[in-house]
């Protein structure tokens, strides 16, 4: 399957649920809606002509205004590889964990939550990770934190 | 023994421990000598590089990624600056591509001549270290030669590579990858048919190909498992799709077959820096890109096949001259994760060399 036809299928297969974003020329990039996620990654998973069995990497961002939580998976079968993100509110940013689905998520969500502060449900082990064991300064990949050392330079 | 009292107990291997290869912590719940359970706790090598790199430009990033992998840093110069080039849309000349390949590959020699070394050292073999690093050393030069760095190359730039080659260069570098083709026998001949060697590493750790993708896992720790996916052929980037090679896999899944899945990925290197030698162009080496240049607001995600696995960077743009969110996944991230799923029900002696034949670098993991 080329780039195009994948777009093509995933329009046609997953109509409502992935809404292509405007990227210009870079790879497509696909929007869930928070609440279909899980039924959207066992489809992408399952899907007969996707199998998209291989999980590449997930990383937060945060845009001042919202979080985002950007998915890159991968079809050792199908050789095909794809991106999609939720976005989330900035209070109360919480998603569904994706672990039953890629269980290689686990590291993944962890690192998220321990980051951006952003819940993960049904996880089952959120507990500090790259951070020491007592960290209590927040979460260091938001745009809003600066360093506890921090000085910044006076405006002249 | 029947009215003796038996219990769990806990030992912590790690964080200074010599197999962990880095700062690794296994809380390890014991039942005599057998693992129970495995909890790795992580991030003592910390260093913060996604969050920095939001602090500098895009040229500046590449020497701070460079200590992301550090063992394989021409990886790291190169997924990021692929990630860069395909946002901004810069066309890299033709001989920088080639210059590129060479570097990639002898890094991914130099890589698996470490891994040979180590991975005996971990299992009692002082021998095959110093063999590996004899030949190591002889990449580690050409590297010197070319960019006058040992480890932390920054030789690969966004838009092309920072310097040509000197005009030794290419006789040279005949001459190291003829050497290693033929000292491969002699590292065969020590170990392959060693009965120390077959013991610890025969049927141990045997990692299912489904329970691998599940995982993530990635790189010669996939294949060994008889999962034929290599990113150089399956995901083509650079100009790997002009070389002829065959992507190495076993099928066992065991250390042994990691360890062999390795040996075999040194020859097919060798054959690809033979081609790209020969076909080496003359030319410019680096397309015109300005220190501060503005890619345009978008996001990417690239990903390179690196000596450990999948190595992935994801740049968010907004437009100015630092990049938004930088984003870096590592092989060895996922092949820690499946340690403890691999490791328990073993002895705990089997554990570091489960450990050792995934390859697992502990900065890849820390970022």
């Amino acid at each position: 399957m080329t780039g195009d036809e994948l777009k093509d299928y995933v329009a046609r297969q997953f109509e409502g649920r992935m809404t292509l974003l405007d990227t210009g020329r870079f790879d497509p990039m696909y929007e869930v809606k928070v609440p279909d996620l899980l039924e959207v990654a066992k489809a992408l998973r399952d899907d007969e002509n996707l199998k998209f069995d291989f999980f590449c990497n997930l990383g937060g961002v945060d845009t001042g205004e919202r979080f985002e939580a950007v998915y890159s998976i991968a079809s050792t079968i199908n050789k095909l590889r794809l991106d999609f993100k939720v976005m989330l509110p900035r209070d109360g940013a919480e998603i569904e964990s994706v672990q039953e689905i890629w269980p290689g998520a686990n590291w993944y969500e962890r690192e998220i939550w321990e980051l951006f502060g952003i819940n993960v449900k049904n996880h089952g082990n959120l507990k500090r990770f790259l951070l020491p064991d007592d960290w209590d300064q927040g979460h260091p990949l938001r745009k809003d934190w600066d360093a506890p050392d921090f000085i910044r330079m006076p405006e002249l | 023994m029947g009215g003796l009292r038996t219990e769990e107990f806990i030992v912590n291997m790690g964080p200074q421990h010599p197999s962990t290869h880095g700062v690794c912590r296994l809380m390890l719940t014991m039942d005599g000598e057998k693992v129970v359970k495995i909890e790795p706790f992580i991030g003592y090598l910390h260093r913060a590089i996604e969050k920095i790199c939001e602090n500098r430009t895009y040229a500046q990033c590449v020497p701070i990624i460079d200590r992301f992998e550090y063992v394989t840093s021409m990886s790291c110069n190169q997924v990021f600056s692929l990630a860069a080039e395909k946002l901004a849309g810069i066309e890299v000349p033709e001989r920088a591509e080639y210059l590129r390949v060479i570097m990639l590959e002898l890094n991914r020699i130099a890589s698996h001549l470490i891994f040979y070394g180590v991975t005996a050292m971990d299992l009692g073999a002082l021998t095959p270290f110093l063999y590996g690093l004899r030949e190591r050393e002889m990449i580690i030069d050409l590297f010197e030669m070319t960019c006058g760095q040992r480890l932390t190359y920054n030789y690969i730039r966004i838009g092309g590579v920072s310097r040509d080659i000197p005009k030794e260069f290419v006789p040279q570098c005949r001459k190291a990858i003829e050497t290693i083709r033929d000292k491969l026998n002699d590292y065969e001949g020590l170990l392959n048919e060693n009965p120390i060697w077959l013991v610890r590493n025969k049927g141990v750790g045997y990692l299912a190909p489904d329970v691998a993708i599940a995982y993530g896992v990635s790189g010669p720790s996939l294949r060994a498992s008889g999962v034929k996916y290599d990113l150089r052929r399956d995901d083509p980037y650079s100009i790997y799709d002009r070389f002829d090679f065959d992507v190495a896999v076993r099928y066992n899944g065991d250390c042994y077959d990691r360890y062999l899945v390795r040996l075999d990925e040194i020859k097919q290197s060798i054959r690809i820096v033979d081609q790209a030698l020969d076909g080496l162009p003359e030319g410019p080496i680096r397309a015109k890109v300005s220190p501060n240049f503005k890619p345009p607001a978008g996001e990417v995600y690239s990903r390179i096949e690196n000596s450990r696995g999948e190595m992935g960077a994801y740049i968010l743009s907004d437009g100015s001259k630092k990049p938004f969110r930088v984003k870096l996944r590592g092989g060895s991230y996922n092949q820690l994760e499946v340690v403890p799923v691999i490791g328990v029900g073993g002895l705990i002696a089997d554990l570091v060399a489960i450990f050792a034949s995934l390859d697992v670098i502990m900065p890849e993991v820390d970022r």
